[in-house]
C-alpha cells in the first residue's frame, strides 16, 4: 500500500472514525484504525463491535493494500502534523506503515487488516432517505431525553418508527418523553420500527454536521442493524432488540391550563432558577396565574429566586402551581427552535405537554415533581 | 415429710449462692470492701484460679477488734444504720451479707489492724465457725484470706469452670475497677505472677494503658469533664476512636457511681452514640463512669448489685450518649493509612462544647440525628445575619470533626479521589463519601418534611419474594415519606409511581429488595427504620466505584463531604478519608529516621 493525501482530510476523516475506538477493550484489534485503499480513496474504519464507522478520504493511490495501525497514536501524530501532504506507505512482510510529512517521519507498527472485524454493507432492498436537515432537527429534539441508566437497556435507545411517509422518533428515560416525526423522502412498502441506540445517534448527529445531502438509511434483513450512509461516511450501529413502551398512550390528550409564552425567555428564566435548584433536588415551581407565569426556585441552603414572564393563559383552570426538576425543562426548550412554546397542563400531579407553537411534529412529556411529605 | 425452719448453716450456703457465684465474686466483695475501708492500695493474689486461695489485702481503716465476729455474721455492716440510709448508698456495700457468706463456703483468715487498734487480730473461720481468733501483729488494714472455696458446697464447686475462665472473670473485674479507681494502686497476681500492677497516681489514662495496652489505652478519647459539669448527671471515662472497634460488646464499661454494672440500656446508648460511625457489626470501646445524686439510683436490686435501677432512666440514656457522640465526633481524628500511630486528639475546646451543648439541651430530640441542622435553629447558618449584628464569634457550621481544606490532585483507579491538605495526603472513597454526602441530605430532608419525589411516566412493576414482599406491604406509607411511591399490585407484585428526586436509576426492583431485606436483618433497637431506609437508597445513588469523575465533580464532591457533620465514615462505617502525614511520606522516602 502506497498513497498520499492531504494532512486537513486525513485528520478530519479520523476525527469522525474515532470516536468508535473502544476507550477499554480485551481485543487489541478494536484499539486500531483501518487504513485500506478503496476505489481509488482511503478508507478509515473503526468498530466497536456495536457501532462501526466507515470514512472515505480522497488520496492519490498508487498501489493497493490495508493495514490497522493503533488508533489513538496515528490520530494524535496525524492532529499534530503541519498542513502538507502526508505519505503513507505500508511494509507488507513486517506490517509496518511509514508517515512521512514535510520532515516528519514515523513509523507505525500494524495488525494484519484481515483481524479487523467485517463491517456489513447496505442492502440496497430496503433504504429510505431522510434531508439531512430533518434528521438533524429530530435527533436533536428527542436523544436528550434517551436514558443513560443501563439496567433499562430499552430507555437507552431511541424508538424509530418507520410507516408509510413519516419516520417517528421517540425517546423516554421513564421521567419524559420527546417524539418528533420527520418526513421520508420515499415511502416505505412496509411500515416497521426498531431501537436505536441513542449514543449511535448522537454520532450520526456529529457526523452530519453542516451536511446538507439527503442521508440514506438502511437496516438489515432481519432488522438487527441499521446504516446511516452520510457524504463519504457509513455509520452502522447494532440495533437494540426490545419492546419500547407504548409511547402515544402516555401522551396526555386534554388539558385544563394551557400557557403560551416566549421560548427564549421561559428558557432563561429556567436557567436563572437553576442556580437556587441545584441545592434543593432541581426543583422548579411554576405558578401559574392569569396573563403571567412565575418560575421559582427555593434552596433552603443557598436562598431563592425566581423570574415572573408574560404568557397567554388559557383553559379551565387559569391558576396553578407545579413543580419540575429544571434539567428536564432546560433539556427541551434549549432543543427547540420555534420562538413560542405551549406549556399544557392538568393537575399539579398530571404529566405536562409542551410543544412548539406551528410545528406540531413535535410533543415532549414531562413528568411535575412531588414535594416531600409526611 | 414434716415442715421446719432451716438451720442457720444451712440457709446461710444457700443464700451465698446468690452474692458468691464464682471466685471472681468473692474478689469483687473483699475489693469493694477494701474501697469502702478507703484503702489506697489493694493486693489481690490467687492460686488455683480463686479455687485453692484468694488473698486481698489493703491498707484501709481495718476492722476494730470488738467488732471482728460481728463483721462475720449475716447482715452485719458498718455502712448502714436505718432502712432511709438505702435511699442515698455512698458506699459499694452495704447489704451485710458478703463476709457472712464468703465465710460460710471456704475457709477463712481475716487479719487486721484498726486505724485506732494497736496490735492486729487474726480470726479463722471455716464454714462460718469461728475457729481461732489470735492477735497478731499487722500494718494497718485488713488481710483476707479465702481457702478451699466451696469446699463444704460440692455441687457448686463441680459448677465451677476452668482454672482460666475464672482467672479471666476474675481479671474482667479487677482491670475495669482498676481503671475506674486510679487513684488506688492495685496488683493482682495470679500462681505467683504478676498481672496487673497499677501506680494509684491518679491519672486513669495511666490505668488504661496499663489495662488496654500502650496502642489503645493511649487512643481511647477522654470525654471532656465539662461536658457535663453543670449536670446532675455526670459522665465521664473513656471512649474509643471510631478507628478502633471491637467484633463484641465487652469492651463497652459502665460504672455507676464507682460500682460496676452491667445496664443493657446503657451499653445500647454507647452503641448508638457510635451509630454510623463503626463497620455493621462492630462495636465501640468505652469506658464510661457516671456520676449521679445517690438517690437517683437504686444499687438494691440483685445481691450481687451489678444491676441499678433510674429514677429517671431516660436522662441518664440521653446524658451518656450524648457525652459519648460529641467526644467521639469532637476528635475522632481521620483514619491514618498504613496504621502507623495516631497523632494525638486534638484538644477539645470546652467553651465552644459547652455553647453547643447548651443549644442542644433543652432540644428532646434523639442525639442519634445530630445531622440535622434544622433541628438545631440555634446552629444554622448566619444566613439571615443583619449587618448590624456582630459576627457569630465562631463559624457556626464549622465543628471541630470538619475536614481540613484540601484540594483535589486526581482520581486513582477511578475508585479514590487523592486530594493535597495542610498536612499530608488524604485518600478520598468517592462511593463512601458520595454516600455520607447524600445520607445526610435526605435525612435533612425527611426531618424537614419530606424527600421530594420524581414520579414516574409509566408505573414500573417490581416482583419481590413473598416475605419481603409481605413486609414491604406494611412499610408503604414510610416509603412514601422518603419519596418512594409504591402501592400493590398482586401477590408478591408492586407498582412503583414515583422515585426520590436524587435517584437516578430505573433499577427498582435492586433497590426496592435492598430496602426490604436490609431493614429485616438490622439489629433489634437500632436505628429509626427510615434511617436505615435511606442507607440503602443512598448506596444505589451515590457514584460507584469505576466511575471516572471530573475535577470539577471531585471539587464538589469534597465541598459537599466537608459540609457533613460526620465526614470521616460513610453511612455503613467504613471510613471515607484516609490521611497520609507528610512525615510518614518523608519517612517511606528515608528523608527521616
Amino acid at each position: 500500500m502506497k498513497l498520499s493525501c492531504l494532512q486537513e482530510n486525513l485528520a478530519r476523516g479520523l476525527g469522525i472514525v474515532g470516536r468508535a475506538v473502544p476507550s477499554r477493550t480485551t481485543m487489541p484489534i478494536l484499539s486500531n484504525v483501518l487504513l485500506a485503499t478503496d476505489r481509488g480513496q482511503l478508507k478509515l474504519a473503526t468498530t466497536n463491535l456495536e457501532l462501526s464507522v466507515v470514512h472515505w478520504v480522497g488520496a492519490r493511490v498508487e498501489t493497493d493494500g490495508a493495514v490497522t495501525v493503533p488508533a489513538r497514536n496515528f490520530i494524535d501524530l496525524v492532529n499534530s502534523l503541519p498542513p502538507d501532504q502526508v505519505d503513507l506507505t505500508l511494509d507488507e512482510p513486517s506490517l509496518a506503515l511509514a508517515l512521512a510529512c514535510g520532515s516528519v517521519k514515523a513509523n507505525f507498527r500494524g495488525i494484519a487488516a484481515d483481524e479487523f472485524p467485517v463491517v456489513p454493507a447496505p442492502e440496497e432492498s430496503n433504504g429510505f432517505a431522510v434531508e439531512a436537515g430533518d434528521l438533524r432537527l429530530g435527533l436533536g429534539q428527542v436523544i436528550f431525553a434517551a436514558s443513560t441508566d443501563e439496567s433499562h437497556p430499552v430507555l437507552t435507545g431511541v424508538l424509530a418508527e418507520f410507516a408509510e411517509d413519516t419516520l417517528t422518533l421517540a425517546a423516554a428515560d421513564g421521567f419524559r418523553l420527546s417524539m418528533r416525526r420527520i418526513p421520508l423522502i420515499h415511502p416505505v412498502p412496509q411500515p416497521f420500527s426498531v431501537i436505536i441506540p441513542a449514543r449511535a445517534l448522537s454520532e450520526v448527529l456529529r457526523i452530519i454536521g453542516s451536511q446538507e445531502e439527503p442521508v440514506s438509511i438502511s437496516t438489515t434483513h432481519q432488522h438487527n442493524q441499521i446504516l446511516f450512509q452520510l457524504k463519504d461516511t457509513v455509520l452502522n450501529s447494532q440495533l437494540i432488540d426490545a419492546n419500547f413502551p407504548d409511547v402515544r398512550r402516555i401522551i396526555p390528550v386534554s388539558s385544563t391550563t394551557r400557557v403560551v409564552l416566549g421560548r427564549e425567555e421561559i428558557l432563561q428564566a429556567c436557567k436563572r432558577a437553576a442556580i437556587f435548584a441545584r441545592d434543593a433536588a432541581n426543583i422548579v415551581t411554576l405558578s401559574i396565574t392569569p396573563g403571567e407565569i412565575v418560575v421559582s426556585a427555593d434552596s433552603s441552603e443557598s436562598g431563592q429566586g425566581s423570574t415572573r414572564l408574560a404568557a397567554n393563559v388559557e383553559g379551565e383552570a387559569l391558576e396553578l402551581e407545579i413543580a419540575f426538576n429544571v434539567r428536564f425543562l432546560t433539556d427541551v426548550f434549549s432543543a427547540l427552535a420555534m420562538p413560542q412554546v405551549s406549556l399544557e397542563l392538568n393537575a399539579p400531579t398530571n404529566p405536562g405537554l409542551i410543544k412548539a407553537i406551528g410545528d406540531d411534529a413535535f410533543v415532549h412529556v414531562v413528568m411535575p415533581m412531588h414535594l416531600g411529605r409526611r | 415429710m414434716t415442715i421446719r425452719l432451716l438451720p442457720e448453716s444451712v440457709a446461710a450456703r444457700i443464700a451465698a449462692g446468690e452474692v458468691v457465684e464464682r471466685p471472681a465474686s468473692v474478689v469483687k466483695e473483699l475489693v469493694e470492701n477494701s474501697l469502702d475501708a478507703g484503702a489506697t492500695r489493694i493486693d489481690v493474689a490467687t492460686r488455683g484460679g480463686g479455687r485453692d486461695l484468694i488473698q486481698v489485702r489493703d491498707n484501709g481503716m481495718g476492722i476494730p477488734p470488738a467488732e471482728l465476729e460481728l463483721a462475720f455474721r449475716r447482715h452485719a455492716t458498718s455502712k448502714l444504720e436505718t432502712a432511709a440510709d438505702l435511699e442515698h448508698i455512698l458506699t459499694l456495700g452495704f447489704r451485710g451479707e458478703a463476709l457472712a457468706s464468703i465465710a460460710s463456703v471456704s475457709r477463712v483468715t481475716c487479719t487486721t489492724r484498726h486505724t485506732d487498734a494497736e496490735v492486729g487480730l487474726r480470726l479463722r473461720l471455716e464454714g462460718g465457725e469461728i475457729v481461732a481468733r489470735t492477735p497478731v501483729g499487722h500494718p494497718p488494714g485488713t488481710e483476707l484470706l479465702i481457702e478451699d472455696l466451696f469446699y463444704n458446697v460440692p455441687a457448686r464447686r463441680k459448677f465451677l469452670r476452668s482454672e482460666r475462665t475464672e482467672r479471666h472473670h476474675t481479671d474482667a473485674f479487677l482491670t475495669r475497677y482498676a481503671i475506674a479507681y486510679p487513684h488506688i494502686a492495685f496488683t493482682v497476681m495470679h500462681d505467683d505472677t504478676e498481672i496487673l500492677r497499677t501506680t494509684g497516681a491518679g491519672a486513669t489514662r495511666e490505668a488504661l494503658i496499663q489495662v488496654y495496652g500502650m496502642d489503645l489505652g493511649s487512643h481511647l478519647l477522654e470525654i471532656p469533664p465539662e461536658l457535663t459539669q453543670e449536670q446532675s448527671v455526670q459522665v465521664r471515662g473513656f471512649v474509643g476512636p471510631t478507628s478502633a472497634h471491637r467484633a463484641d460488646r465487652g469492651y463497652i464499661t459502665i460504672f455507676i457511681n464507682g460500682r460496676w454494672v452491667q445496664d443493657l440500656r446503657l451499653t445500647y446508648a454507647i452503641i448508638q452514640a457510635y451509630h454510623t460511625l463503626l463497620p455493621v457489626k462492630r462495636f465501640p470501646i468505652a469506658f464510661v463512669s457516671v456520676v449521679l445524686p445517690p438517690e437517683e439510683v437504686d444499687v438494691n436490686v440483685h445481691p450481687a448489685k451489678t444491676e441499678v435501677r433510674f429514677r429517671d432512666a431516660d436522662a441518664v440514656f440521653r446524658a451518656v450518649q450524648r457525652a459519648t457522640r460529641m467526644t467521639v465526633t469532637d476528635a475522632a481524628p481521620v483514619a491514618a493509612a498504613w496504621q502507623v500511630a495516631v497523632s494525638a486528639p486534638p484538644p477539645v475546646d470546652a467553651g465552644e462544647t459547652r455553647a453547643r451543648l447548651a443549644a442542644l439541651t433543652p432540644t428532646p430530640i434523639q442525639i442519634s440525628l445530630p445531622s440535622t441542622p434544622a433541628t438545631f435553629p440555634d446552629e444554622a447558618p448566619p444566613l439571615t445575619a443583619t449587618p448590624q449584628q456582630p459576627a457569630p464569634p465562631t463559624r457556626p457550621s464549622a465543628s471541630p470533626a470538619t475536614l481540613p481544606p484540601l484540594r483535589v490532585i486526581g482520581q486513582a483507579s477511578t475508585m479514590f479521589i487523592i486530594a493535597e491538605g495542610p498536612d499530608g495526603l488524604y485518600l478520598i472513597d468517592q462511593h463512601a463519601a458520595h454516600e455520607r454526602v447524600l445520607y445526610e441530605q435526605m435525612l435533612a430532608q425527611w426531618t424537614q418534611g419530606g424527600i421530594p419525589s420524581q414520579p414516574l411516566l409509566e408505573p414500573q412493576a417490581v416482583t419481590l419474594p413473598l416475605d419481603e414482599a409481605a413486609w414491604l406491604e406494611e412499610q408503604l406509607p414510610r416509603l412514601a415519606t422518603l419519596g418512594l411511591e409504591v402501592e400493590p399490585f398482586g401477590p408478591g407484585v408492586f407498582l412503583v409511581r414515583a422515585t426520590p428526586a436524587a435517584l437516578k436509576t430505573l433499577a427498582l426492583g435492586d433497590l426496592l429488595s435492598d430496602i426490604a431485606c436490609g431493614a429485616q436483618d438490622r439489629t433489634p433497637l437500632d436505628i429509626a427504620l427510615e434511617e436505615a431506609m435511606i442507607r440503602r437508597i443512598c448506596k444505589r445513588i451515590a457514584v460507584k466505584a469505576g466511575q471516572a469523575l471530573s475535577h470539577e465533580e471531585m471539587t464538589q464532591l469534597i465541598q459537599h463531604l466537608e459540609r457533613t457533620q460526620n465526614p470521616r465514615t460513610c453511612p455503613h462505617g467504613r471510613p471515607t478519608i484516609l490521611q497520609i502525614s507528610v512525615e510518614q511520606l518523608a519517612r517511606q522516602f528515608g528523608r527521616l529516621g
